[in-house]
C-alpha cells in the first residue's frame, strides 16, 4: 500500500496458451503524480507496454483496464475506469470510459490497472483478485451478448465477481466492437475487438482489500458537498431528460449531423426528441454506481421491453441514417447492445454506406437512408461480418472507402478513422478544431469544445484565435476529469475546476497538488498521447477533417451558410500546434519529451 | 434572421453618434431604450446583423453611454461638419476590412435588420459600379439608412475637405440606386416583418421620443428546451420583448450561467441586452448542451 488511492502497481496479464499469468509492474509516485489514473495512466502504460508498431489485433498488443484514484471514495461520480489500447479501428491510441461497480471491483483486487496481453488458445475468461489471476475456458460463452455473457459468467463463477465482457462483434474483430458490464460500454475505437483478438469473452475481477485515502474526513465533506450540487441547475438536464435533450436543442440550432452530413436539421426530430418520448414512453431513471445525477433515461418499446437512449445512439440510429421511428432507433440501438458495437460509429459508416449506395458506389439497393428494417439488416450483417456488406462496413469507414474507392473519402464521416459524433463541425467550429486534433479521432468526450461553440461568447461560424483557445482549454479539462476520473456531467458544477480538483486529490492521495500541477499534467497527457500516435505513424496530415467538411458548406436553418474552408481549419490547426508547443507538423520538442516519463 | 455576408468580403456597420440633438434637448444617443440606450440597440443590432466590423463615430469629445462589446469607436476630425465628416470617418475606418458598409444615425429605436440586409444586398448584387444605394421610402431620400461601398472613403473626405457637406453633393459625383418604399418592400422578408418601413423612424424630438416609447415591445416567439422546458412550457410562446433579458423574463426563466440563447437558430448568446425585433424567434438552451 502506498499514500491514499493507490496501491501503487499494475498487473500485467499474459494471457498467452492455456493458463495465465500475472506479473505486476511498479508504478511509482511521479508516474502516478505525472498520469493520475483513467485515461492518462493508460496512455503511460501503452507507452511502457505496447510494442511499437505492433498490430492492433496482435497478440503482443496490450489492453489495459485502468482505475483511478478517486475509485473505491464516497465522490460522486467516482466509479468509473478505463480502457486503453492501440485501436484496431485507427491504428492509433484509444481510451473509452464506462461507469459501474466492475472499476470498484477492479481497483479492489489490490491494483491500479490490469493489463491484458497476448492470446490464449481457445474462448476463455481472465479472473483476477487479491489472490491472483487465472485463465479458465468459457466455450459456453461464443456467441453470447455481453449481458448474457455476465449472467452466465456469475451463474459459473459465483456472485462476487463482476464482468466486462465483449459480445459476439467482439469475438469476431469487429473494428469497432465495445467492452461491457452492467450496460455501460467502453464504447469507442474497438476495444472489443482487441479483447476478442485475445480469445478473451470477459474479464472477471472480485474485490478482496481496501483502499486507504490520506483525509478520510476531508473526502467525506467532499462527497456530502459535490452530491449537494449534483442535484442542483448544473444536471438538471441530465436528470430530467439525459444526454438525448441535445437532439432537439442542436436541430433548433442547426448542429444535428443528418444523413451522413449532408444537413444539419432533421425534419423529424421532434420524433425522436426526449421531450416527446419522456412523456410518452418514459419508464425509468437509472444511475451508474456510485453517481448521484442519474442521467440514464429508460423508455418503453413497442411490443414489450424498454431500451436505454443516449443522444448519440439516436442522432447516429436515427437522424444520420434518415430513420425517424423512434421504434426503429430503439430496435437498432437495442441491437447495437446485443451485439456489442459502438453505436456512433456503426451508424456512421451504415450511413456512409447508404450515400455509396445512393450514388451507385455500393450495390445494395435495399440500404436507403430512412428505411429503419434497413438499418436493421446492416447492423445484423456486420455483427456477423457476412461475406460482402458485413465484412466491408465491419472495418469502419475509413477503411471501408479504401475498398470502395471513387473519392468515397471525402464523404466517409470520420477523424483518424473513427467515426464523428454528433456534432456538426461546420456550425460548431472550436469543436471541428477538438475533433481534427484529438488523439482519439473524433470525439466528443476528448474535446468537448462543442461547449465553447454553444456558449455565446465566441462566433461558432467563425473559427479563429478564440476557438483554438477554446478547443485547447476543453481538452485540458478533460485530460484531468478522464483520468481522476470524474464523470463530465458533473463539469457544470465547477466554478474552479481545477483548483477543485486538486483539493479532491489532495484529499485522496496527501498530496499537496495545486491547480497550476493540475493543468501541467492535463498539458502532458494530452502530449503524451499525441507522441505515442506519433509514433505509431501518424502525421500532421491525420489531424484533418473528412473532405465534405471543408468543401461544401452547410445551410443552416436560419438562412446563414456555415462555411469550414481547409484554410480556416489549417489556420486553426496551425494555431493550435504553436499554443501547444510543437512544431509545424504537430511533433513535440525534443525537451518536453522529457517530462513524459515514457523512457526505460 | 441571417447576418449579412457578401461573396467577396464582410459587410460593416456604422453609427453615427455625432450630431447636436439640439431638438432633443439631450443627448439622443444617451436615451434609455429598452433598459439601455438607443445607441447601444442600433450598434448592437446592427452587430447582430453584419459579418464585418460595426464602428461608432463620434464628434471630438463627445461622451458615450456604454456600447455592446467588440463594436469599435472612432472620432471624427472636426467637429461640426455634418453627417458627411461621419460619413467619411466611418468609410476609412472600414474599408479594409469591408467592401460595403450600412451607415445609420442613432436615432433610429425601429430598425430592423431585414432593411438593413435589405439594403445591403442590393448593393451587394447590384453592378460594382453602383456606389451607393440610397432608400428614397417614407417620402424622403434616407443617407443616414443606406449602403456605402467603402471605397468612397476618399470621394467623401475631399468633398468635406472642399467644404461639400451635403450628402447630396456625394450623390452627384457617383452612381446611386434609389429604391422606393415599393421596390425595398418586393423583399418578402422585409414585407413580412417591416410592412411600414418603420426601420426609418427617427426621434428628434422629445414629443417622437414619448411616441416611440408608447409603442409596445416587438412580438417574438420563445421557445425553451430540454431541462427547461420541464413543467409545461414546450412549445413556441409568443410574447412582447425588446431584449434578450426581457423575452428570458416573459417565459419565466433567468439569464444565468446555466441559460443560453439561439437567436434566430443561429447566433448563441447570454447578454441581456440583445435587441429584438418584430419576428425573432429565440431558443433557451440549457448552457450544457452537450455531453
Amino acid at each position: 500500500m502506498t499514500a491514499g488511492g493507490y496501491f501503487g502497481r499494475a498487473l500485467i496479464v499474459d494471457v498467452t496458451g492455456r493458463a495465465a499469468t500475472g506479473t505486476p509492474l511498479d508504478l511509482d509516485e511521479r508516474v502516478r503524480r505525472a498520469y493520475l489514473g483513467g485515461v492518462g495512466l493508460g496512455t503511460w502504460l501503452l507507452h511502457r507496454l505496447a510494442p511499437a508498431g505492433a498490430d492492433p489485433l496482435a497478440p503482443a498488443a496490450p489492453l489495459a483496464f485502468v482505475f483511478s484514484p478517486l475509485v473505491g471514495t464516497p465522490l460522486t461520480t467516482s466509479a468509473k475506469f478505463a480502457v486503453v489500447a492501440k485501436s484496431p479501428l485507427t491504428g492509433l491510441l484509444t481510451d473509452a470510459l464506462a461507469s459501474s461497480q466492475f472499476a470498484i471491483s477492479g481497483k479492489l483486487t489490490g491494483h491500479d490497472a490490469i493489463v491484458i496481453r497476448g492470446r490464449a488458445d481457445e474462448l476463455s475468461v481472465v479472473l483476477v483478485d487479491s489472490d491472483g489471476v487465472r485463465l479458465e475456458p468459457a466455450p459456453e460463452l461464443a456467441g453470447l451478448p455481453a449481458a448474457e455473457a455476465e449472467t452466465t459468467a456469475r451463474e459459473r463463477f459465483g456472485r462476487g465477481w463482476r464482468t466486462a465482457a465483449i459480445g459476439p462483434a467482439g469475438e469476431r474483430q469487429v473494428r469497432y466492437a465495445t467492452i461491457s458490464h452492467d450496460g455501460r460500454h467502453a464504447g469507442r475505437g474497438g476495444l472489443g475487438a482487441v479483447l476478442g483478438a485475445k480469445n478473451i469473452k470477459a474479464v472477471l475481477v472480485r474485490a478482496g482489500t481496501k483502499v486507504a485515502v490520506a483525509d478520510q474526513a476531508g473526502v467525506l465533506a467532499a462527497a456530502r458537498d459535490l452530491r449537494g450540487r449534483s442535484f442542483g441547475p448544473a444536471t438538471a438536464k441530465y436528470r430530467e431528460l439525459g444526454t438525448l435533450a441535445n437532439l432537439l436543442a442542436f436541430n433548433a440550432v442547426s448542429t444535428l449531423p443528418t444523413r451522413n452530413f449532408t444537413a444539419a436539421t432533421f425534419e423529424a426530430a421532434p420524433r425522436l426528441a426526449a421531450e416527446e418520448l419522456h412523456e410518452m414512453r418514459g419508464v425509468a431513471r437509472n444511475s451508474c454506481a456510485s453517481c448521484s445525477i442519474g442521467c440514464e433515461h429508460i423508455y418503453s418499446r413497442k411490443g414489450g421491453g424498454s431500451q436505454r437512449m443516449e443522444y448519440e445512439n439516436v442522432f447516429a440510429l436515427g437522424p444520420l441514417c434518415g430513420v425517424s421511428d423512434p421504434d426503429d432507433v430503439f430496435a437498432a440501438s437495442a441491437r447495437c447492445d446485443e451485439l456489442g458495437i459502438d453505436t456512433i460509429s456503426a451508424g456512421g459508416t451504415i450511413a456512409w454506406a447508404m450515400e455509396c449506395v445512393e450514388r451507385g458506389l455500393i450495390d445494395a439497393p435495399w440500404l436507403r437512408f430512412g428505411d429503419g428494417a434497413a438499418l436493421l439488416r446492416a447492423l445484423d450483417a456486420i455483427g456477423a461480418r457476412e461475406p460482402g456488406l458485413g465484412e466491408l462496413l465491419a472495418q469502419g469507414s475509413r477503411h471501408a472507402a479504401a475498398v470502395v474507392g471513387h473519392d468515397s473519402i471525402d464523404f466517409a464521416p470520420q477523424v483518424k478513422g473513427l467515426e464523428l459524433p454528433g456534432y456538426e463541425p461546420r456550425s460548431l467550429q472550436a469543436m471541428a478544431l477538438g475533433l481534427a486534433v484529438n488523439s482519439r479521432g473524433a470525439d466528443h468526450n476528448r474535446s468537448g469544445a462543442y461547449e465553447a461553440d454553444l456558449s455565446g461568447e465566441l462566433d461558432r461560424l467563425a473559427g479563429g484565435a478564440a476557438h483554438v483557445a477554446a478547443a485547447i482549454g476543453t481538452e485540458d479539462r478533460a485530460a484531468v476529469m478522464d483520468s481522476m476520473i470524474l464523470c463530465k456531467f458533473l463539469r457544470g458544477v465547477f466554478t474552479e475546476p481545477f483548483d477543485e480538483w486538486a483539493a479532491l486529490l489532495a484529499a485522496v492521495t496527501g498530496w499537496d497538488v495545486d491547480a497550476a500541477e493540475l493543468r501541467a499534467v492535463a498539458r502532458r497527457i494530452v502530449l503524451a498521447k499525441r507522441v505515442f500516435n506519433l509514433r505509431e505513424g501518424a502525421t500532421a496530415a491525420d489531424d484533418r477533417l473528412p473532405a465534405r467538411m471543408l468543401s461544401t458548406p452547410l445551410a443552416l436553418g436560419s438562412g446563414r451558410v456555415a462555411a469550414l474552408t481547409a484554410e480556416r481549419l489549417q489556420s486553426m490547426v496551425d494555431g493550435y500546434y504553436a499554443a501547444r508547443g510543437l512544431d509545424a507538423a504537430g511533433r513535440p520538442r525534443p525537451a518536453d519529451l522529457a517530462g513524459l516519463l515514457i523512457d526505460g | 434572421m441571417a447576418r449579412v455576408s457578401i461573396s467577396d468580403g464582410a459587410a460593416a456597420g456604422i453609427v453615427l453618434a455625432g450630431g447636436r440633438s439640439s431638438r432633443m434637448g439631450e443627448p439622443k444617443a444617451a436615451l434609455e431604450w429598452h433598459g439601455s440606450t438607443l445607441l447601444h440597440r442600433t450598434a448592437a443590432l446592427l452587430g447582430r446583423t453584419v459579418d464585418g466590423p460595426v464602428v461608432v463615430v463620434r464628434a471630438p469629445g463627445q461622451e458615450l453611454p456604454a456600447l455592446p462589446a467588440g463594436v469599435e469607436v472612432v472620432e471624427d476630425p472636426v467637429e461640426g461638419l455634418g453627417p458627411m465628416q461621419g460619413i467619411a470617418t466611418g468609410l476609412a475606418t472600414v474599408a479594409a476590412r469591408a467592401p460595403i458598409a450600412f451607415v445609420c444615425s442613432t436615432d433610429m429605436p425601429f430598425l430592423h435588420p431585414a432593411f438593413v440586409q435589405r439594403v445591403l444586398r442590393v448593393l451587394a448584387d447590384l453592378d460594382p459600379a453602383v456606389d451607393v444605394v440610397l432608400p428614397v421610402a417614407r417620402g424622403f431620400p434616407q443617407p443616414l439608412a443606406a449602403g456605402y461601398r467603402t471605397a468612397l472613403a476618399e470621394l467623401v473626405a475631399k468633398l468635406v475637405a472642399d467644404g461639400q457637406l451635403r450628402p447630396a453633393m456625394l450623390f452627384k459625383q457617383c452612381r446611386v440606386a434609389r429604391p422606393d418604399d415599393a421596390e425595398l418592400l418586393t423583399d418578402a422578408p422585409l414585407a413580412r416583418l417591416d410592412p411600414d418601413l418603420d426601420s426609418l423612424v427617427n426621434v428628434n424630438a422629445p414629443e417622437d421620443y414619448a411616441a416611440a416609447r408608447r409603442r409596445p415591445a416587438p412580438q417574438i416567439t420563445v421557445q425553451r428546451y430540454g431541462a427547461l422546458a420541464s413543467g409545461g412550457h414546450h412549445g413556441p410562446q409568443a410574447v412582447r420583448a425588446g431584449t434578450l433579458a426581457a423575452a428570458a423574463a416573459a417565459t419565466g426563466l433567468v439569464l444565468d450561467r446555466h441559460v443560453v440563447a439561439a437567436l434566430n437558430g443561429d447566433q448563441i448568446s447570454r447578454d441581456p441586452a440583445l435587441p429584438l425585433v418584430a419576428g425573432d424567434v429565440v431558443a433557451f438552451l440549457s448552457a450544457d448542451a452537450g455531453g
